[in-house]
């Protein structure tokens, strides 16, 4: 290269320097906030929702990308707190509960209205939960009305057992097999009524309770007996029970119907709904958008094609009014909506975008009101972290570890915990910026409840334990070859700050335990595969976001041996403590119960707690009524523009108010 | 002439052929679906969704349907996209993709043959070496530093353009992405039209327009330009379809609503028809744009009989 050329070189890289400096002073400037803040001009709010939403039907898709989108279009019979993310009155004025939760009563608003101006009635719930529930409806969500009588049979596609003979249905009771379930107290919504007065607490305002039917006596008649519909699955259990398989010969098997499934409209404002198991965590559902209600008439006229522009029907605060597919959805205030003089935005457009750097760009450049939770990137934290626009606040969200309990070292509980106590969370999340985890649900989310805690840091201990579960060398001091030999490993996806942690975690282990543990980094799908079959050696990152807001969310997880449960590890002793707890009537005995069960969790370590997930997203000063929450939903009639800026936000909003209950 | 593009035209069916066979294995033996996640689903949740998509269904009947759609042009239904046919989506994500393209083709060619030019007229100038040395940059700088830094510079700091998203063709919004995509292209074009000049120059027609007594221009811009650009042209063809279908990275740091976006988000999500409609259609266009190039040789270069 001559002489010219290598000084061009360096003149080049040099400017390039000198455009990033650029850019970094810019940003200086601002030391307050990050990038421009003036408010728009117009009540529009600019937002993001993540990458291109798969469809705006509620009830189909189950990640955040779409929930932001259906908050704004659908109402549901309870809203979220825009700070606590509870559930507070929405369609529902108010509900009764019944003496152990196993029934809910609504009482719907009169003035709900459709954006074509219908009514919103009972009956349209009783719609929208049955035609969640149809098989061919495809929800992802389906699962979480199967609290509700017969959902899940519904959903399932299964049968009952009908004995001509007697004209009765055959009984679950009946051929319960011997396990915890049978010492259970029926719940009340199972047993027959006596008197409609006494099932649910007596009313402050002396109100009466709402009247029975035969839908309700129906449903209080004992649990009926469910089979597969598939003959090769039904086989299976019978060949299991021959009682069962003596007992179905010569009855006919009758296919679940969407009106068997426990919602009924009582009269047009009043919805009853009654569970199979009592589940005081089922209020905190109703603001899910699984629940929000959907106009039949279009759906049926319109099938696949009813969210569609032309079509769409809608019940919330805003309506549609166009989708530029991954460019924007534009949503407008809808004046149908009951409370629509309440809802202070004109116009949301949600960008249908999911890179954190572009959209860091565009709030910089103030083109972008708010960010979602984590898009601000770990690597930028020490610039944005002190600027009084970043919100970072506890989200009702866990990253931990699961060890494989079915097979390898990791199913030796002593190794387990040795590897859990052998990591300094402490340090990991002083690192990361974050709260550690210490057990199975988020520290400070759920207020009275009585959070136990795992085992503390402790090297030493971790390596006796090691050292007695046989890795240990002649003397029977811990060896760590001879656990790097069990070929156990560390599996991870490279989403996030998730290879960050991995390699902390691994240097924790090296550090404490002289053991190296290989990481090993997989595709997210290839991930999720790999964990849903066990199909690991050790240890495997996960994280899960509440569904609600109560810890039976988190410890649920662990309720059945599959579904999110990756560990392979299950203790009917712990379900018999979830079932109880959520039978009993006493909030805070029931926290307790629970608290014994995650207890129970903790001891047989079957993950390692990592970090409480932390919000991490912008948002303007002027921007209002909007809140870094524990689901990081924002129901958007509460969210407005301040033009004054003496009522901005310099730092985090308080979030401990009492919530502005619009309307109410 | 005629024979050679029936011929090249008949080659495109067993290509495609191949092309969606091999697409669609790859999908098949991607672990994971379009709609697993981090929480999964309830056994029958997603036994409802598999028989509503029919997933459920054999791999040979599965295929089967795949080639038939093929063979239609209907690329059917998108698995994640609940109602959207892979058509429409197709349909929608072009003409941004086309937009982009065109734009970053244009200034690519421009600034690409404008200093390939220059810097071969005074070779081992200060020019050459100059422009040279950017056509490096673009060729080492890759465009997911390059897009950001230009962000950077144009529009969080002097405030001239915005930073992403679309906003129709022709407007602001496009400049910095199709600046970001043609960098590479300008890099190509300037160094192929530098050599294949100064190979010309040095050619015995330019010594007989020069002794025909032409002016410099004249002989620069009628006869060398010609014959130097000849490389340019073959690799222009085809950089024109990877231009406009080439666009993942750009499109994803500007939020843009193109193929490119579509494709890699069609990946993640494991959507199969999305993921072969748009590798058909991109695997279509590479051959017939090369099919251009190779005719319009036939053109530009007299001594190329076919």
């Amino acid at each position: 290269m001559s002489y010219s050329a290598s000084r061009l070189r360096t003149l080049s890289i040099t400017l390039i320097g000198c455009l990033i400096v650029a850019g970094c002073a810019a940003s200086a400037k601002n030391s307050v906030f990050f990038g421009k803040s003036d408010p728009p001009r117009e009540n529009i709010l600019r937002y993001v929702s993540g990458s291109e939403p798969e469809t705006i039907d509620p009830q189909i898709p189950n990640l955040q990308n779409e929930a932001r989108i259906c908050l704004a279009l659908y109402e549901g019979l309870a809203e979220y707190d825009p700070k606590t993310s509870e559930a507070i009155p929405a369609l529902a004025e108010r509900w009764e509960v019944n003496k152990d939760s196993s029934e809910f009563v609504f009482y719907l608003r009169h003035d709900g209205r459709f954006s074509n101006g219908d009514p919103i009635t009972a009956r349209d719930f009783v719609y929208t939960i049955r035609r969640g529930l149809t098989p061919a409806t495809g929800s992802r969500t389906a699962s979480f009305a199967y609290p509700i009588k017969y959902a899940q049979a519904f959903n399932e596609g299964d049968v009952f057992v009908f004995d001509p003979a007697t004209n009765a249905f055959l009984l679950e009771k009946d051929f319960a097999e011997g396990n915890s379930q049978t010492s259970a107290p029926v719940p009340l919504s199972s047993l027959p009524i006596k008197s409609i007065a006494d099932e649910y607490p007596a009313s402050a305002e002396g109100k009466v309770p709402a009247a029975d039917t035969a839908f309700h006596q129906l449903m209080h008649s004992p649990a009926r007996l469910v089979l597969p519909k598939s003959e090769k699955d039904r086989k299976k259990i019978l060949d299991a029970s021959p009682k069962l398989n003596a007992a179905i010969a010569g009855k006919q098997f009758v296919p679940v119907k969407a009106s068997d499934v426990g919602v009924e409209a009582i009269d047009d404002y009043t919805l009853r709904i009654s569970l199979s198991q009592p589940a005081p965590y089922f209020i905190g559902m109703m603001p899910h958008q699984f629940f929000r209600v959907l106009h039949q008439k279009t759906i049926e006229k319109f099938g696949a094609a009813w969210t569609d522009a032309a079509n769409i029907v809608t019940s919330g605060p805003f309506k549609l009014e166009s989708w530029q597919h991954y460019d924007r959805i534009v949503v407008t205030r809808d004046p149908m909506y009951w409370d629509a003089r309440n809802v202070k935005l004109d116009k949301i457009i949600f960008y249908l975008l999911a890179e954190n750097t572009t959209m860091m760009s565009l709030y910089k450049a103030g083109e972008l009101d708010a960010t979602y939770n984590h898009t601000v990137p770990s690597a930028w934290l020490d610039v944005i972290g002190p600027l009084k626009d970043f919100m970072d606040a506890p989200e009702a969200a866990i990253d931990y570890y699961n060890f494989n309990t079915a097979k390898g070292p990791t199913a030796d509980v002593r190794v387990r915990k040795a590897l859990n106590m052998s990591l300094d969370k402490k340090a990991l999340a002083d690192w990361r910026h974050v709260k550690p985890l210490t057990a199975m649900t988020p520290d400070g989310i759920f207020p009275g409840y009585p959070q136990p805690k795992g085992d503390p840091f402790d090297s030493e201990k971790a390596k006796r334990l090691l050292a007695d579960a046989g890795y240990h060398d002649a003397s029977g001091k811990f060896d760590p070859k001879k656990l790097e030999a069990t070929e156990i490993e560390l599996i991870t996806n490279p989403d996030g700050s998730n290879i960050p942690y991995a390699e902390f975690v691994q240097a924790q282990w090296k550090q404490n335990l002289g053991v190296t543990i290989q990481i090993r980094i997989m595709e997210s799908k290839t991930l999720f595969k790999a964990l849903a079959a066990l199909d690991y050696k050790g240890v495997s990152r996960t994280g899960y976001g509440a569904d609600y807001m109560d810890p039976y969310t988190f410890l649920s997880i662990f309720y059945t041996p599959t579904g999110s449960n990756s560990t392979g590890w299950w203790d009917p002793k712990y379900v018999a403590l979830l079932d109880e707890a959520n039978r009993t009537i006493d909030h805070q005995r029931r926290y307790q119960l629970l608290a014994q069960a995650e207890q129970l969790l903790l001891d047989a370590q079957p993950v390692i707690p990592l970090v409480v997930g932390t919000t991490r997203l912008m948002k303007k000063p002027y921007l209002k009524g909007f809140y870094p929450n524990p689901t990081t939903l924002n129901p958007w009639k509460f969210v407005y523009i301040e033009r004054d800026q003496a009522k901005w936000d310099y730092g985090m909003p308080v979030m401990s108010e009492p919530p502005a209950v619009a309307g109410g | 002439m005629l024979r050679f593009i029936i011929r090249r035209v008949i080659v495109i069916v067993p290509m495609l052929f191949i092309i969606v066979s091999l697409t669609w294995a790859l999908v098949l033996l991607a672990p994971g679906n379009f709609y697993s996640g981090e929480k999964k689903l309830a056994p029958a949740v997603e036994k409802n969704l598999r028989e509503k998509y029919g997933l459920d269904k054999p791999w040979y009947v599965q295929y089967g349907k795949v080639l038939k759609n093929i063979a239609r042009f209907d690329f059917g239904n998108s698995l994640k996209y609940e109602g959207q046919s892979v058509n429409q989506i197709l349909m929608r994500g072009l003409p941004v993709s086309v937009a982009l393209g065109i734009t970053a083709y244009l200034i690519a060619l421009l600034a690409g043959v404008t200093m390939g030019t220059l810097a071969a007229l005074k070779p081992n100038s200060l020019l050459d070496y100059a422009s040279m040395a950017l056509a490096m940059l673009g060729i080492s700088i890759p465009n997911f530093v390059l897009g950001p830094l230009l962000v950077l510079l144009f529009s969080l700091t002097l405030f001239w353009f915005p930073p992403a998203l679309w906003s129709g063709f022709p407007s602001k919004s496009l400049v910095l992405p199709a600046l970001t995509l043609s960098a590479i292209y300008i890099a190509y074009i300037a160094r192929l039209t530098r050599s294949g000049m100064l190979e010309v120059m040095r050619s015995d027609y330019i010594r007989t327009a020069r002794a025909k007594g032409l002016s410099e221009r004249q002989v620069v811009t009628r006869h060398a330009l010609r014959g130097g650009l000849l490389p340019v042209v073959s690799f222009s063809g085809p950089a024109l379809a990877f231009l406009i279908t080439g666009t993942v990275v750009v499109e994803r740091i500007f939020a843009l609503p193109g193929l490119g976006n579509y494709f890699i988000n069609a990946c993640f999500n494991r959507d199969e028809p999305l993921i072969i409609g748009i590798v058909a259609f991109i695997a279509v266009s590479v051959l017939v744009f090369n099919l251009l190039v190779d005719i319009s040789y036939a053109f530009i270069d007299p001594r190329i009989r076919y």
